[in-house]
């Protein structure tokens, strides 16, 4: 895994939120499975009787807020792309027609030409 | 005889079809290159079929037209994506060329704005110096130069922040011709599309739309809206109609409170634009967001050391032995007439950085001494001199240094999210841009082998035609001795 510029014992929050508005824009899964096994470990560091952690954390968390802004409105991009991608997934594969013109073009390849 | 003569129909349409097919490929082949351009496929359709004595017989099958492979889903979220990524990229721009501003210069020999921050140390270090040999002129002379630098770098600043934002605001107002024109054209097209091809996709003329929707979108966030008889309504995000079919209402600006405002039917829609999207989102809110937050820091900083400083300055005793008007620490009012100031006063926190000056000419003003000391006294210059350690109500409960710093962290912050998201925004289009380019762009081996299959079918016609027209030859010959026969 990638290191992430830490401060103390945790990754940096601000920087794993930024990263993870740049994987996800890139719809890198592999960076992104990294980047939530980080999230485990701050998860994990917030285990009770850790009151320095938790403190830096919620720290951490405040300094965050503008990138977490940022990963939401990417998120939200992101999600609509997707469902974009998915349906025209859905078109390749005949599995979803909608307007005439529009399902014909899939299967334009297989159509007969008119010498019959 | 009918039997035959319908196969020649049947093959002559055959061929005629096969010849429209390899026209479309010619065309695709022809705009490969072409900006905006749609690959289109030939629509076959089935002629009815002849029915004789109760026998159903084919009659072939025509090409009705040339339909562009496009999906106006996919385009759609193209353009709002699009939308977001210049609305991103044109805030990036600004927020860089600020914090260029407060990046110090290393090469350069003068001091500017990037300086601010030894400019403070400066200061405070002037006030030590001061309060080891109060009656030094060339020490008194440093306090005032590093206040000179200090303002000056301050004032300088705000005024760039102040020519950055009258840029913006340009760059702002030139867009509304662009706006102007695109939406004019659309609703043009608009009413083209909808007399010739109210029913089926366009071809030509839809490109011609997209393209008009995509540099649209590139300036601002807008909504779209299809119509009847393939006609499209256009608003802005927050629903302000722009294009209704072939009508376009026109965007107009005028200025308010000393910036340009926005007005789309008479109604001032500056804000909406502002979060909207596209360039004219970002030149806003870098404008109407980014450096007035910038400015009213740089203000607060101002405000907080001149009147500090003069408020200490105010309340001592300088070199020639006049004390100023201000109450010290122990409440003690001095008995002079005229306020012993260093910097011109500030009377509200707005506009303080630029108007931040020097007032004091004469070094001997500077008050190093307390009320009721003598002129070498350096209990005035002393607490001068701890303001570099001490926390300012005007300057949210900081010292001045740390507040200075802050404001440059949280800049820095500012523009790296503001990076961030560009990045991604701009991943996003070029995810949707590839697949957009793979479904309509045309491709040459797609093209290629559409061209071969159409000349194979169209020789394979010509071969049955050339096997009627022997046949037709031999029917009319029967009987007759000929080499046919």
């Amino acid at each position: 895994m990638e290191e992430l510029g830490g401060r103390g014992v945790h990754p940096a929050l601000k920087e794993l939120v930024a990263e993870a508005s740049q994987a996800l824009a890139r719809l890198d899964a592999d960076r992104l499975e990294e980047l939530a096994l980080s999230c485990q470990i701050l998860n994990r560091d917030l285990a009770p009787g850790e009151a320095g952690n938790r403190a830096e954390l919620a720290c951490q968390a405040r300094e965050a807020t503008g990138d977490m802004a940022v990963f939401a409105r990417v998120l939200e991009a992101t999600r609509a792309n997707l469902n974009v991608m998915s349906r025209l997934r859905e078109l390749r594969a005949g599995r979803l027609e909608y307007g005439g013109s529009q399902g014909r073009m899939w299967t334009r390849m297989e159509n007969g030409h008119g010498d019959n | 005889m009918g039997t035959i003569n319908s196969a020649f129909s049947l093959m002559s349409q055959a061929l005629d079809a096969d010849q429209s097919a390899l026209n479309i490929v010619a065309n695709n082949v022809a705009n490969a290159s072409t900006p905006g351009y749609t690959e289109e496929t030939a629509s076959w359709q089935e002629n009815q079929p002849l029915e004789i004595g109760g026998s159903s017989y084919g009659t072939g099958a025509t090409v009705t037209g040339a339909t562009s492979v496009r999906d106006k889903v996919l385009t759609e979220r193209l353009d709002q994506q699009q939308q977001l990524a210049s609305a991103s990229s044109a805030r990036l721009t600004a927020l860089n060329s600020i914090q260029a501003l407060f990046t110090p210069d290393t090469g350069s020999t003068s001091s500017t704005a990037g300086d601010i921050g030894s400019d403070i140390t400066s200061l405070f270090s002037s006030f030590s110096s001061l309060e080891t040999n109060p009656s030094n002129n060339s020490d008194r002379q440093a306090v005032l130069s590093a206040a000179k630098t200090l303002a000056g770098d301050i004032s300088g600043a705000a005024d760039s922040l102040n020519s950055q934002r009258s840029a913006l605001d340009q760059e702002a107002s030139g867009v509304t011709s662009q706006v102007n024109s695109l939406t004019s054209s659309i609703a043009q097209l608009n009413l083209q599309i909808q007399s010739t091809s109210p029913d089926a996709d366009a071809g030509t003329l839809e490109d011609q739309r997209q393209q008009d929707i995509s540099q649209l979108s590139q300036l601002i966030g807008i909504n779209q809206v299809t119509t009847e008889n393939n006609g499209l309504e256009i608003t802005t995000t927050t629903g302000q109609l722009l294009v209704s079919n072939g009508t376009s209402t026109q965007m107009t600006t005028g200025t308010v409170n000393g910036v340009t405002d926005f007005f789309l039917g008479g109604t001032d829609i500056t804000s909406q634009l502002a979060s909207g999207g596209g360039e004219l989102g970002g030149y806003l809110t870098a404008r109407d967001q980014d450096i007035p937050n910038v400015l009213q820091s740089l203000d607060q900083l101002a405000y907080g050391v001149s009147t500090e400083v003069n408020s200490l300055n105010n309340a001592g005793t300088d070199y020639d032995g006049v004390e100023g008007t201000g109450t010290n620490s122990a409440g003690v009012t001095g008995t002079g007439t005229t306020p012993l100031y260093i910097f011109n006063e500030p009377t509200e926190v707005a506009g303080s950085a630029a108007a931040m000056s020097v007032a004091m000419t004469d070094p001997n003003q500077i008050a190093a001494a307390g009320f009721g000391q003598g002129t070498g006294d350096n209990s005035n210059a002393t607490a001068m001199a701890s303001l570099a350690s001490s926390t300012s109500v005007s300057l949210n409960g900081q010292t001045a240094i740390n507040y200075y710093s802050n404001f440059v962290s949280t800049l820095g912050s500012t523009v790296s999210q503001a990076q961030t998201e560009n990045t991604a925004q701009t991943a996003s289009v070029t995810q949707l841009q590839t697949q957009n380019d793979a479904l309509s762009s045309v491709n040459l081996n797609d093209e290629a082998s559409a061209m071969t299959t159409m000349e194979r079918s169209y020789q394979a016609a010509s071969q049955v035609f050339a096997m009627l027209n022997t046949i037709m030859a031999s029917a009319l010959n029967l009987g007759e001795q000929s080499t046919v026969s």
